[in-house]
């Protein structure tokens, strides 16, 4: 009898007790500075990541079903022409919603690829359909149905000096290097070496296989997902390996 | 070669030739050298050099690693190792290589001689230069001789500059162009924390899930950044992007929440959240007790229109009692009917800001800079994050973006404004002496009185107070607002421009002397960006012909006139020198620089760094070494965050029965700036090759404008005919048009108005009214 009477008071004593923390807490707690544990930087990887390397693997089957369409082929000449240098963001070959800063609208069609009627065309997959915000990188060439002002094919500028007449013509001396050549396998029939930097474009598949792929690109066996399997990075040019000095460990 | 390598060969030639013939102005070259002709073996990226830099464009400064073959610049890669961008940069940063190479590189000095720019050895020209600068100084007096550069002056070009006309001359006729773009950050900065420039870092974007754009269109001016917004959210479904502007952007498609405002009211609309969090008790009282302090100041400033405009606040200490009473005019109600932001949307604000599960990030740039009552909103929006204790904490951040590389690093580090020093303002005694002992020149030298801001200045050059200016690294003939008077002042027959650019532009135009420059990475500097982090980058690229780096332009000129003692460095080390002694300015634990060494290695450095570590977060006890206690805002003397009351007050010029609409300006992704640079990239200038009016549908419609039609837009300071866009990129409310001031053909600028905020002199381009007819 005792025994439950102070068992029950010293539960409501606890009770109380732990009201008391509890809304002492809560009150205190809006005063409190926002606190959080110091952040850590992040070391910076010296490997490619693996990010993205099995990204469309279940259209492996499909790419390796499809028949070829000899007469609709992108090429390499026009892949390159889309690009400043070889790893530059593509331009926009075909009109575009002017109003539309990228995201779901380019990722309708560049997203999974397929054939696009309006173009006639099957349409180009991107490697890194998390990056929404595509017209941060890739820009339109060509008029768009709102069209921006038609300008000068290149920009023109008043002759140094101010004089009367605009210097016209290819204001630009700009060069660059040629795009990497085909088959760079070391020996003859060994898998061909990657010759591109993977940064942003690490799903083989993308680029690799389908139909939209550029001909001369194409894999011969996109059946086979773990491309970097058989294929190494060539970039960047690592140091020739050699054993460490004694002790040096 | 073999029947297998010919026909390979062949077939690369042809897909080359067919690519060169399809997209005129690239031109490939074989891989590994420009001379050699024999393709290499496949080492990926062509063999290229890979060298580290801060992109050429934006404050947010990307890390770009360029791809250099055979003395030429060739590609760009996203530099992964650099935290700002991860390895991502926008078109313009891909392509900003290709600046370098447009035909008509300014590579001989001009001087004008009848009329005409003539090329003359650069030696004649910096001679011309320098004994103009003398005869002018001997007739005139030292205030008749100016310097105006830019935030894209390297900090060895803006250091030097303020050695030359400060401790040197003895002037304080010296600007930057960063007063177009920042100046009511640095003022707000000051008078909120006492000191300049951000708390936190863009590791906010990382750690916050509420993002506040405040009149910016994040998507074209800091598409990077805005990026990592992007991300977070994908990451994050929790995270909301809330988009507040007058004009419907690339931006605001892209928010969670998209909320239009009428010009101006954004000074209401703050206040109104304050008034909202304080209604709530949604104060975080123990923040505010322990860490903040209540001010007001005066009002009815004015704009600044006329000559000689003079302004002084006079700040008074209050209690937040009398804080709450000034406030009570800004009821969301009350607001609503201004600001046409409904009530709902003002409590829904103020509740993001408060919710204590929140993390908010507030982000700005020149829809509140570039502002009548510039500081005054710079103000506003850090009394938000005060009264709810969320600031200069991991993800709790109020951020102030800028627009040039640096603006930061440059202008408002080194002080290349009329009224600061490398350390501290030229009022203060102590700020004099340091730079006195440091430069080696008599105290006196340094004047202790600030002349004249930029606009103020460019004023001086028209009334004739100022006789000789040296523009360098920026185009005012295209930015000045309301241009035709200060175009006119500078082509005064008795006025001397000195211009150093890389292209001609319509500033080279006036100039009386043009000096090639040797551009970005043609030379060793440093850069600064938004987030106080400080970036080197070697000289990679021979500058063409007898372009000279503007830092060595001054040397030369400053030599001529007798300051050798100052300028004592060889070409070789001038950088390294000029490094160690400006970094003797910011000496102490809250602005400590870098070694050089460290800079060299590193893409990029945040200050202050102290003990081998950067500070992330300022004013946090736990990462700042200068802040004693959980929070310690040391830039005030009593050691608080300080909140001012400021009102709303309505802009110089607004929309009438005979200019019935507001002309609004900026930016777009593609260009930068005035173009001078983006326009001679073939793939930017194509992609936005002129700049056009953007109106509303139902406005053009009630006009009887369609899409691409000629529309007149008349100012009481110029008429400028455009070609309209509708519901193009963008889409302005009713009542508003916009149009971008990139290009130096249709120049915008010509009708624009050259008020400015008061405090901090920085003009308004955002807002005057305008006629709309077609033409």
């Amino acid at each position: 009898m005792d025994r439950s009477r102070y068992f029950l008071i010293g539960l409501g004593v606890l009770l109380m007790a732990a009201l008391v923390v509890v809304v002492g807490l809560s009150l205190t707690a809006g005063e409190r500075p926002a606190r959080v544990l110091p952040v850590q930087a992040a070391p910076t990887p010296t490997l490619p990541t693996e990010a993205g390397m099995y990204a469309r693997v279940d259209a492996a089957a499909e790419y390796a079903a499809m028949p070829k369409e000899p007469n609709r082929k992108r090429t390499r000449a026009v892949y390159y022409a889309r690009r400043a240098y070889p790893g530059a963001p593509p331009v926009i070959p075909h009109a575009i919603d002017e109003g539309d800063a990228g995201g779901r609208l380019c990722l309708a069609c560049h997203g999974d690829g397929g054939w696009a009627p309006r173009f006639e065309a099957y349409a180009p997959v991107t490697p890194h359909p998390e990056l929404i915000s595509c017209r941060q990188c890739h820009v339109p060439q060509s008029p768009s149905p709102n069209p921006l002002p038609r300008g000068e094919r290149v920009f023109t500028t008043l002759a140094p000096g101010g004089g009367e007449g605009r210097v016209r013509g290819s204001v630009s001396d700009w060069q660059t290097v040629t795009p990497p050549p085909l088959r760079g396998a070391a020996m003859p029939g060994s898998p061909p070496p990657i010759p591109h930097a993977l940064q942003m474009r690490e799903n083989c598949r993308a680029c690799h296989a389908g139909p939209a792929a550029v001909d001369e690109f194409r894999t011969s066996h996109p059946e086979r997902v773990t491309c970097r399997q058989c294929h190494a990075l060539a970039a960047p040019p690592a140091e020739a390996f050699a054993r460490p000095a004694e002790g040096g460990r | 070669m073999n029947r297998r390598d010919v026909l390979k060969s062949m077939a690369a030639g042809a897909a080359i030739g067919a690519a060169e013939a399809m997209f005129p102005g690239v031109f490939f070259v074989p891989a590994g050298g420009l001379s050699t002709a024999a393709a290499q073996t496949p080492a990926a990226d062509g063999g290229l050099a890979w060298k580290k830099t801060p992109c050429r464009f934006c404050g947010v400064g990307c890390g770009l690693l360029v791809g250099i073959s055979n003395g030429r610049a060739v590609a760009v890669k996203g530099d992964p190792a650099s935290p700002v961008n991860r390895g991502l940069c926008c078109v313009k940063g891909y392509h900003s290589v290709m600046a370098l190479y447009g035909k008509d590189r300014l590579t001989r000095a001009l001087v004008r001689k009848d009329g005409k720019l003539v090329p003359v050895p650069m030696k004649e020209a910096l001679d011309l230069v320098a004994s103009k600068m003398a005869e002018t100084i001997k007739t005139h007096g030292k205030d008749a001789v100016a310097m105006y550069g830019s935030g894209q002056w390297t900090i060895p070009d803006g250091y030097v500059a303020s050695k030359f006309m400060k401790g040197g001359i003895g002037t304080n006729n010296l600007e930057g162009n960063a007063r177009l773009c920042m100046a009511s950050a640095v003022t707000g900065f000051m008078t909120s924390f006492g000191l300049d420039e951000p708390m936190g870092c863009y590791e906010d974007i990382d750690h916050a899930d509420t993002f506040v754009l405040w009149g910016n269109n994040m998507a074209e001016m800091h598409p990077v950044l805005f990026s990592r917004l992007l991300e977070r959210r994908l990451k994050n479904p929790d995270v909301k992007i809330i988009d507040l502007a007058t004009r419907w952007t690339r931006t605001s498609m892209a928010a969670d929440r998209s909320i239009l405002f009428k010009p101006q009211t954004d000074l209401a609309i703050a206040n109104a959240i304050c008034h909202e969090i304080i209604r709530n008790d949604w104060v975080h009282t123990g923040f505010v007790r322990d860490h903040v302090s209540f001010h007001e100041g005066k009002t009815s400033i004015g704009y600044g229109l006329e000559d000689k405009f003079a302004f002084k606040d006079e700040p008074k200490t209050i209690t937040l009692e009398r804080y709450r009473e000034l406030l009570a005019d800004y009821s969301v109600e009350k607001v609503e009917a201004l600001s046409g932001v409904p009530a709902r949307e003002l409590r829904y604000l103020a509740s993001l800001y408060a919710d204590p599960r929140r993390k908010v990030m507030s982000l700005w740039c020149m829809g509140f800079n570039q502002h009548t009552r510039g500081t005054w909103i710079n103000n506003l929006v850090y009394n938000i994050h005060l009264l709810v204790g969320k600031i200069a904490t991991p993800g709790n951040s109020p951020f102030s973006l800028t627009g040039q590389p640096s603006a930061c690093g440059t202008v408002r580090e080194v002080g290349t404004l009329t009224h600061r020093l490398p350390h501290g303002d030229v009022t203060d005694e102590k700020a004099r002496k340091l730079a006195a002992e440091i430069w080696s020149v008599p105290v006196e030298r340094i004047p202790a009185k600030p002349t004249y801001h930029t606009v103020e200045m460019f004023r001086a050059v028209d009334r004739g107070d100022i006789r000789f200016l040296w523009i360098q690294v920026t185009n005012p003939m295209v930015t000045m607002p309301k241009l035709r008077r200060y175009r006119d002042g500078l082509k005064k027959d008795d006025r001397f421009i000195v211009v150093s650019d890389v292209y001609p532009t319509p500033t080279t135009d006036v100039a009386d002397v043009v000096l090639p420059a040797a551009m970005w990475i043609e030379r060793e500097g440093m850069f600064g960006n938004s987030e106080r982090r400080t970036q080197h980058f070697d000289r990679m690229l021979t500058p063409p012909g007898e372009a000279m780096s503007d830092t060595w332009q001054i040397i030369e000129v400053a030599r001529r006139m007798g300051f050798e003692k100052l300028f004592p460095w060889s070409e070789a080390t001038h950088i390294p020198e000029i490094w160690k002694e400006y970094s003797r300015f910011q000496h102490g634990p809250d602005h400590e620089m870098a070694p050089y060494e460290e800079l060299k290695k590193r893409p990029g450095v945040m200050w202050p760094f102290v003990n081998g570590k950067e500070t992330k977060w300022r004013y946090n006890g736990q990462y700042d070494p200068a802040a004693k206690g959980a929070f310690d805002f040391y830039g005030k003397p009593d050691h608080r965050a300080w909140i001012w009351f400021r009102p709303y007050e309505a802009p110089p010029e607004v929309p009438d029965a005979q200019y019935p609409f507001w002309l609004n300006t900026g930016r777009v992704l593609e260009h930068w700036h005035t173009g001078s640079m983006t326009r001679r990239v073939p793939i930017l200038h194509q992609a936005v090759p002129a700049a056009y009016v953007e109106l509303h549908p139902d406005d053009a419609r009630r006009l009887g404008i369609g899409n691409g039609q000629r529309v007149r837009l008349v100012t009481r300071r110029g008429a400028l005919v455009l070609p309209a866009q509708i519901d193009g990129r963008a889409r302005p409310p009713e009542g508003q048009v916009f149009v971008p001031f990139f290009d130096e053909g249709l120049l915008i600028n010509e009708l624009t108005l050259d008020a400015y905020c008061p405090i901090s002199g920085q003009p308004d381009y955002k807002k005057c009214a305008v006629k709309v007819e077609r033409a």
